[in-house]
């Protein structure tokens, strides 16, 4: 089941998954802090994930500003079984990354085409609405009022 | 950029006629190895659901019994997709409705048996 925190980000994501075919998929800011989720069954595995794909991001954008000028926006790394897939989306609200975790339900050929197709809905979808961009005022007490809301504790 | 073993391949089936674009594609990633495609095409996109749509084919006739899939064939109504797979590769050439399908059949047939 997907969950969201914010409403113009549901309809974009859920039909990325259900294209893309998906398993797991974290949809967070840069800071980490999360705004939807697919796949996860607690708040303490999505807290981890949306940490080490923040962290993942920043040093990718970082090796690539030193290796070749700009930043990496996205990264594959196929396991065995599953696969990761980390890519940033550019929205009105900010940038945002995408982490998501697919096996052989689908491939990386997919999941690429996807991700593009996400990137432009949300992106009208983030132009469409109102809202503006939530403001980070205290980092630890808006991821657990995320995580809250997305497991139903609120 | 640096020539793969397949480029001549691709550029044969491009010669036909009512070809509009061909490919070889890795099945397992649905990412294209090569092409040769006209301006226009969205060779990724085309890439990625062609791989797909081969590899659920494969299944489908293992799942009932027909063994391994040869060659795949998708019509619509202006145009088509063929594919011809070996191993983890496949072949793929997007035709025009005027092409002669029998013609690129052969000839992928007899390509595909080349993929490696």
């Amino acid at each position: 089941m997907m969950t969201a925190v914010e409403s113009w980000i549901e309809e974009p994501l859920m039909t990325f998954i259900n294209d893309s075919r998906v398993r797991i998929a974290v949809l967070l800011e840069s800071s980490g802090r999360v705004l939807a989720q697919h796949g996860f069954t607690r708040s303490i595995d999505v807290m981890s994930a949306c940490a080490l794909a923040a962290a993942i991001h920043a040093s990718a954008a970082e090796i690539g500003r030193q290796l070749d000028g700009t930043p990496f926006k996205t990264m594959h790394h196929p396991g065995r079984e599953r696969q990761i897939f980390l890519g940033e989306l550019a929205t009105g609200h900010g940038a945002h990354i995408l982490l998501t975790v697919f096996d052989d339900a689908t491939s990386i050929g997919l999941v690429r085409l996807y991700f593009a197709e996400l990137s432009r809905r949300l992106a009208g979808a983030a132009a469409a609405t109102s809202s503006a961009p939530p403001t980070l005022v205290d980092f630890e007490s808006d991821l657990n009022r995320n995580l809250a809301k997305l497991f139903g504790r609120i | 950029m640096t020539k793969t073993p397949y480029a001549e391949l691709l550029a044969m089936l491009s010669r036909h006629r009512g070809v509009v674009g061909s490919f070889v594609v890795s099945e397992r990633d649905g990412l294209a190895v090569d092409s040769n495609v006209q301006i226009g095409v969205h060779a990724e996109a085309v890439a990625a659901l062609a791989a797909a749509l081969h590899r659920k084919a494969r299944l489908a006739c293992g799942a009932a019994g027909c063994g391994v899939v040869t060659f795949l064939r998708l019509d619509a109504e202006k145009g088509g997709i063929l594919a011809a797979g070996r191993d983890d590769l496949v072949l793929v050439t997007i035709s025009e409705a005027r092409a002669n399908i029998g013609l690129l059949r052969v000839e992928m047939m007899r390509a595909a048996k080349a993929l490696t």
